[in-house]
């Protein structure tokens, strides 16, 4: 069956397109901006703060309640890999993605109970804009692994009945750059 | 001669609980320390508490929601005391229980938001250019901090109040984000995670008298925090020359109750 897509941009159309369950599944994209709040955080205004940080998030929070409002046994929430490695003149980014990928471990306590699993797929910082040559680094070592990164198929498996015992977690699919 | 002598630091939230720890535990080493407090009520009883046990310290109230008062709190902090070494945002509102699919934005967020988040990006901001001149002080006698108080929950979420979780990590990200920024001026920023006996949590024993019981028997070191011996030698410890080579980190201060770092 399909499964309910929620967000807008490039990696929400992608899924969209992409991502089956055998189970009710929904799968919530934060909306980096990663065009917009890139520099010191003393030039950092309160607009952008709102812009970058709170409507985002916002967004999150309403789009887990829309999934859960769904009666979906599955969700996923897609965040970039910068909220947990930080990342230089992103501050505002890093806090979003963080927020949002604590946020599915909360969820995932209070839902569990009801039998909903809540996990979140972490992908690098250029997947959603974020230029790596101004983020800073996100890890010590290079990413292990070459090629396209397409995290379809990890998606897919977190939304499916095969995963009923997987949740709180982080999944991190970026060809093993952030370990 | 004392490990703080002649810096100055802002406490925000200092009028109780665990930033009146911290603000304690630093006017011990010579610290000179801003009390920012929303309320004078609040604020000015513990400056003048630390005053009378000989350290030095003034109450500016601050509101750390709203970025021009915590500038105008940073600003009369320099104009008054001369520079600013240590900022430390302790300052927190909201934490109402809730369910996360009932959760209502202005309800259950605004408020953690703007006092954990927002304010967090505010405390950075103003404070900054002033951390970073510290940081050229000679060893010893200066160097920039900026210290968030987080929660072990902002790092595992939690069952009762999830959108604390995650306003509380949205702190650790800023305080890692920050460490990068501001490491090649020599700044450091690093977070405090305590579970300590602040005024909310000893108010919450008294309503649920097993509460404290199951606290403690969950907790290897079997009691709760210290705000001043325990939380506020931890930010001490960050505060001072003793911490220079670490930054982008959080230390849980909570009896070794949470081991999932």
């Amino acid at each position: 069956m399909s499964v309910l897509v929620l967000g807008e941009g490039p990696i929400a159309r992608h899924l969209r397109a992409t991502v089956v369950s055998d189970v009710a599944a929904a799968v919530v994209v934060t909306e980096v901006d990663g065009a917009r709040g890139v520099g010191p955080i003393e030039e950092l205004d309160d607009a952008t703060i709102d812009a970058v940080f709170e409507q985002p998030m916002q967004k999150v929070i309403a789009g887990l309640q829309q999934a859960h409002a769904a009666g979906v046994e599955r969700i996923v929430v897609i965040v970039p890999t910068i909220g947990m490695s930080g990342g230089d003149r992103h501050a505002v980014h890093a806090a979003l993605a963080e927020a949002a990928r604590i946020t599915v471990k909360s969820a995932a306590r209070q839902w569990g109970p009801d039998g909903i699993t809540v996990n979140a797929v972490a992908l690098a910082p250029e997947e959603f804009g974020v230029d790596p040559a101004v983020s800073g680094p996100v890890a010590i070592a290079p990413r292990a692994m070459r090629g396209t990164v397409d995290a379809s198929n990890t998606v897919n498996w977190l939304c499916s009945g095969a995963a009923a015992h997987v949740t709180g977690q982080t999944v991190v699919c970026d060809g093993g750059l952030w370990m | 001669m004392s490990r703080l002598d002649g810096r100055v630091a802002v406490v925000t939230g200092a009028g109780q609980g665990v930033g009146e720890g911290i603000a304690r535990r630093l006017a011990s080493e010579a610290c000179l320390v801003v009390v920012a407090a929303r309320r004078a009520e609040t604020g000015e009883p513990v400056a003048e508490s630390i005053r009378d046990h000989g350290g030095r310290a003034e109450c500016i109230v601050t509101d750390v929601a709203d970025g021009d008062s915590v500038q105008a709190c940073v600003d009369e902090t320099v104009r008054r005391f001369g520079r600013l070494d240590i900022m430390v945002h302790n300052a927190f509102m909201g934490g109402i229980p809730h369910k996360l699919e009932n959760a209502r934005i202005d309800k259950h967020w605004m408020k953690m938001s703007r006092t954990g988040v927002w304010a967090s990006l505010f405390c950075a901001r103003s404070a900054m250019p002033h951390l970073v001149e510290s940081s050229r002080r000679p060893r010893g006698t200066g160097g920039g901090r900026l210290i968030l108080i987080t929660s072990p929950s902002g790092v595992e979420g939690s069952a009762n109040i999830p959108l604390y979780s995650s306003a509380k990590a949205a702190q650790r990200a800023i305080a890692k984000s920050l460490a990068r920024e501001w490491g090649p001026h020599g700044v450091t920023v690093n977070c405090i995670g305590p579970v300590a006996g602040s005024p909310a949590l000893l108010t919450a024993f008294e309503r649920d008298p097993a509460l404290r019981d199951a606290i403690e028997a969950r907790t290897p070191l079997g009691r709760v925090g210290d705000i001043t011996g325990d939380v506020g030698s931890v930010a001490l410890f960050l505060a001072s020359d003793d911490s220079a080579y670490v930054t982008g980190q959080t230390i849980i201060c909570d009896g070794g109750s949470f081991l999932g770092l």
